[in-house]
């Protein structure tokens, strides 16, 4: 297929707002994004102009911000309104080989919804992992760097060579990626044999670092995982906030070249030109 | 005394009172006014009384009420309109789009940006965290109702010192640490929530905020051209829809609090008017708004802010030369049982008044019920200049606008403050090194790294922010002079913006203050790349009704609207918070002006950190001894009352030399001269770019060697210039470029004749980072 006809959905709700920049990313590359709110795929307060079917799209992205302001918990309410009405919609989108993307609340979305880490399956009856508060108690809008230690599982990175360190920053208070203690070393011995760690954060010199290079105080460093066929991917920093080198924070250091961000989503799209 | 038998209750199953203006003798008269809360004076409330006799009958609790908010200081301007009439409206109106709930400028040739700054003094005085979430509310629904989409906040924040002692602390005031704690707060949740990067700001310490902090609130937006609307109804037939938020008893009187100083009772008393933020309500209503009016069919929108529907309606209805009728029964709810003067003046947060023509209304509920935002037609426009109210079925409300808008208008004496002009000049000893004052000047809480408030900020979401507020490599943050939005996806053409106070030396010198507070905007714009193009100002003072508050007022404004009008540099909006006081005495004189610049490719900016080993350092501009409120005379408790005055023709020519400079990509780094002088200037480009440098200072002029290293004398900037481009920097001699040394090494080293200064960066570093972190 090719990536002119690529259509993406860009879901949202009421404090959904990084969908302006996670729709742009994928104009950008010519793509067909489309902004989405959530009523148009379940069908309610909706015209028949404005209904829309998952299954008319090739790729989900959960955008990042503050879905329902975030109360019960970070990605709660987004992922039971959507689990509730779309259960079966998210699960055949999935097996179909379709991309889901989540980005900082939409990892956390996804996390809850089950479909992330997903350790048995498409997608889990209750969330298997959680993205608890940050370990300084507050929000942290900073840089982060993150190494690439995916060995080619995951779709949204084959075009970043492994052990790679690229810039892409992280705003968040709630990106702790924890699992339940009992099973905590199990799921993470899986997560590596099944390839499903993506990005680790890391200092400038590449080695796995404490506050504030790692800004959350993630089990192992990590930043981002995938499923097991590497094609939904949630991570906490912001591959849109970087899609041009002129939004990296230091830019004006080194201001030729693209921006870190640009080859999450030419990966994933590379992958639905050539799978889809 | 009571004035109870003038009060008669109509028999309505609701609170309906008739007030009997015309029996009441003087003392009556302001008791009811005292009981209405509204602060009325007695000449407001016999103008009132003189009017409904004129019509021959008594004033309903909710026209006096509608009276009290459209008269209130906040309202309408009463004590400062003659001044800004005088001094700072009327500047390049040409360039104005419009000056509405927020002024409107051009972009580009398809697009406008929307600006504006408020305060939210006095709520956040005394519910920290819900006063400065609604602050930022507030000020977002200001430039949305001009039909644009906000892409920016901005904070000035105005504390007490976070060390106060608790012993010292006055009765009935929140100690500094738990207001700072709080207002930081309810300006990340409401702001990160409703997804707009909070990009510049600025946080001032001095005794006099302990017993009244200062919240301003900025906000910036940019839409198309097309999609810009007026705050006016289109004519009569037009239907009202209010959207977003319903009512409630939240934020009743907000409007005369806000025009009444702080007394040790305001906890008790007026917590009632302080709003309840919803930013999860306010992200909705954005997309719904912005929706509505994208597909046409808005005529013209208002936000409901200080004084709530009874402010809105008529000057939605006015503005558009028409009036309105408004059935109160419609507006929904928090609660059940709020008497119609309550909701008629209530302050709830997050609502909007759209005027729509009839056949559009359906279109427009639909959006919002997509967005589960609650909108609902409240009444109709009337070609009749007259606002009516009803409320179950009975007129509560028959006023004509011309009346209730016409409020009173003061030329209130002025006098001179005795005020620090006659303090004796004392100066600090001359020393051999000024290692150690450098490294405490650093450290100053008015100086130092606020890396602690900024990344709590989102100033990121959007992905268009494209110079941020801290620069510098990768883990060496330093601050920077403005930030740059980039707003327009096919455009590299950028929005600089920028925030500059100077309450100390205002507090000296309010004309030389308020003069200086404009260059300092104007050089935090130029020194990332950008033309100031706009300002918006928010304008904290004391009591106006004391003539020597009202004189430093009268000066700072004429001293900011003198070089904003020698610059051609527009004011379209704007905002004045009097009142700024506690029994412990008034705040120091606080402007804060907002600045916008056009930067022509955001892909020439630059940031203040230093870039290369080797590059030449250069000042611009001259170098006086300006040592009048300078953060070193301040720091070692001396006094001189030369405050830094402005030459017009130097900060003009400067801004052209540095910015021609940036844009002939002759110039890498670039940081404005103030708080500190050169020498923290230098040690800050240093810091950021984990580098040292090695500076003469030995030909800025004949001065004392603290002055060359602390003098805050305006429009000065150090630049750093790209090795073999030095000569593409433009010349005017009226802003001469001095050279001053070298970046390298790991240490700050500056000399005159001998060395003054020789610490690493490193240490500088240390000093710069840790304070807040240590008083948090």
């Amino acid at each position: 297929m090719k990536i002119s006809k690529v259509k993406v959905c860009v879901l949202r709700i009421e404090g959904t707002n990084c969908e302006e920049e996670s729709y742009l990313a994928f104009k950008r590359l010519g793509a067909k994004p489309e902004k989405v709110h959530l009523k148009q795929l379940t069908g309610a307060d909706v015209t028949a102009d404005e209904k829309r079917s998952l299954s008319d799209y090739h790729m989900l992205v959960l955008p990042g911000g503050f879905s329902s302001g975030d109360y019960v918990r970070a990605g709660a309410i987004f992922a039971a309104r959507m689990k509730s009405r779309l259960s079966k919609d998210l699960v055949d989108f999935v097996r179909a080989g379709k991309p889901v993307l989540g980005i900082c609340n939409g990892f956390q979305i996804l996390v809850e919804t089950g479909l992330l880490p997903a350790m048995s399956g498409v997608m889990s009856d209750v969330p298997e992992a959680v993205l608890g508060t940050n370990d300084s108690g507050r929000f942290e809008c900073r840089p982060t760097l993150l190494r690439k230690v995916n060995r080619g599982r995951c779709v949204f990175t084959t075009k970043i060579p492994e052990d790679k360190i690229s810039l892409i920053p992280s705003a968040h208070a709630e990106g702790k990626l924890m699992f339940p203690i009992e099973r905590r070393d199990r799921i993470l011995k899986e997560l590596y044999e099944n390839d499903q760690v993506v990005f680790k954060y890391v200092d400038p010199e590449g080695r796995l670092a404490g506050y504030p290079w790692c800004p959350n105080g993630a089990v192992d460093n990590i930043a981002g995982i995938c499923n097991r066929d590497g094609t939904v991917f949630g991570l906490m920093p912001h591959p849109e906030r970087v899609f041009f080198r002129f939004t990296h924070p230091d830019w004006t250091r080194s201001p030729d070249g693209s921006g870190d961000g640009r080859a999450v989503f030419e990966s994933v799209l590379d992958y639905a030109s050539k799978k889809l | 005394m009571s004035a109870d038998k003038l009060y008669s209750r109509r028999a309505t199953p609701f609170e309906l009172v008739d007030i009997d203006l015309a029996s009441a003798t003087d003392p009556e008269i302001m008791e009811i006014s005292r009981e209405s809360g509204t602060g009325l004076s007695l000449e407001e409330m016999h103008r009132i009384r003189d009017h409904f006799s004129a019509k021959g009958r008594s004033p309903t609790d909710v026209e006096l009420q509608s009276i009290g908010q459209a008269w209130s200081e906040h309202c309408c301007y009463k004590s400062s309109k003659v001044f800004l009439k005088e001094y700072v409206f009327g500047i390049n109106t040409n360039a104005v789009i419009d000056r509405g709930d927020a002024g409107v400028m051009e972009f580009d040739r398809d697009h406008a940006y929307a600006l504006r700054i408020e305060s939210h003094n006095h709520p956040s005085a005394v519910e920290p965290y819900g006063g400065a979430a609604t602050g930022i509310g507030g000020i977002i629904r200001d430039v949305l109702c001009m039909g644009a989409q906000p892409i920016a906040l901005v904070d000035p924040l105005y504390f007490g010192p976070l060390d106060f002692p608790f012993k010292k602390l006055p009765k009935g005031i929140k100690h500094p640490k738990y207001l700072f704690g709080g207002i930081v707060a309810g300006i990340r949740d409401y702001g990160n929530r409703v997804g707009l990067p909070t990009v510049s700001g600025g946080v001032w310490f001095d005794e006099s905020y302990v017993g009244n902090c200062l919240v301003n609130v900025g906000c910036i937006g940019i839409a198309d051209k097309k999609d810009i609307r007026r705050n006016a109804v289109k004519g009569p037939g037009d239907v009202l829809v209010l959207v977003g938020g319903r009512t409630g008893r939240d934020g009743i009187h907000g409007v005369t609090f806000a025009s009444a100083v702080l007394t040790k009772e305001s906890e008790k008393e007026s917590r009632g008017a302080v709003q309840l933020g919803d930013p999860i309500m306010k992200e909705p209503v954005i997309h719904a708004v912005l929706e509505a009016n994208e597909k046409g069919l808005v005529n013209g929108m208002k936000d409901l802010g200080g004084g709530g529907l009874s402010c809105v309606v008529g000057e939605i209805a006015l503005a558009g030369g028409c009036g309105a009728e408004v059935d109160l029964t419609k507006v929904p709810l928090k609660e059940e049982g709020l008497a119609p003067w309550e909701i008629w003046v209530s302050e709830s947060q997050e609502r909007m008044m759209l005027s729509v023509s009839p056949r559009n209304v359906d279109d427009v509920l639909h959006v919002f019920k997509l967005w589960d935002v609650p909108a609902t037609p409240v009444g109709k426009v009337i070609p009749q200049k007259v606002v009516r109210l009803f409320f179950q079925g009975e007129k509560v409300f028959d006023l004509e606008l011309e009346f209730l808008t016409a409020g009173p208008l003061y030329c209130r004496p002025c006098s001179v403050a005795r005020s620090a002009r006659n303090r004796r000049e004392k100066h600090p000893k001359a020393k051999a090194r000024y290692d150690k004052e450098l490294l405490r000047l650093l450290a100053d809480p008015n100086i130092c790294n606020r890396d602690w408030i900024i990344r709590q900020y989102d100033h990121e979401v959007r992905a268009s922010t494209v110079i941020k507020p801290l620069q510098g490599k990768l883990g060496h943050w330093s601050h920077g002079d403005a930030a740059v939005l980039k707003p327009v996806e096919e455009s590299f053409r950028g929005l600089a913006v920028a925030t500059a106070s100077n309450p100390f030396a205002v507090g000296i010198d309010p004309y030389r203050g308020g003069k200086t507070c404009v260059d300092e905007v104007c050089r935090n714009l130029a020194a990332v790349g950008a033309r100031p193009h706009s300002l918006t100002d928010c304008l904290n003072f004391g009591n106006p009704e004391k003539p020597d508050r009202l004189w430093q007022f009268r000066e700072a404004v004429k001293g900011i609207g003198e070089v904003a009008k020698a610059l051609n540099v527009p004011i379209p909006s704007g905002n004045v918070s009097f009142y700024n006081e506690a029994p412990s005495g008034a705040v120091l004189p606080t402007p804060t002006i907002l600045g916008c610049g056009i930067v022509r490719d955001v892909r020439r900016c630059v940031t203040s950190d230093l870039k290369g080993e080797g590059n030449t350092l250069a000042l611009i501009g001259a170098t006086g001894p300006d040592m009048g409120a300078s953060a070193y005379y301040r720091m070692t408790k001396c006094h001189s009352s030369k405050v830094p005055d402005v030459n017009i023709a130097a900060l003009k020519a400067g801004m052209e030399v540095v910015v021609g400079g940036i844009e002939r990509g002759a110039v890498v780094s670039c940081h404005d001269v103030s708080d500190g002088g050169i020498a923290v200037t230098l040690a800050e480009m240093c810091i950021g770019g984990d580098t040292g440098a090695e500076v003469d200072l030995s030909k800025i002029g004949k001065l004392r060697a603290d002055a060359r290293l602390f003098s805050e004398s305006n429009s000065r900037w150090v630049v750093e210039l790209r090795k073999g481009k030095e000569k593409a920097m433009p010349k005017d001699r009226r802003a001469r470029m001095v050279r001053l040394g070298t970046v390298g090494g790991d240490s700050l080293r500056v000399s005159s004749g001998k060395l003054l200064v020789d610490t690493d960066t490193d240490r500088l570093a240390k000093s710069f980072n840790e304070t807040l972190w240590r008083l948090l």
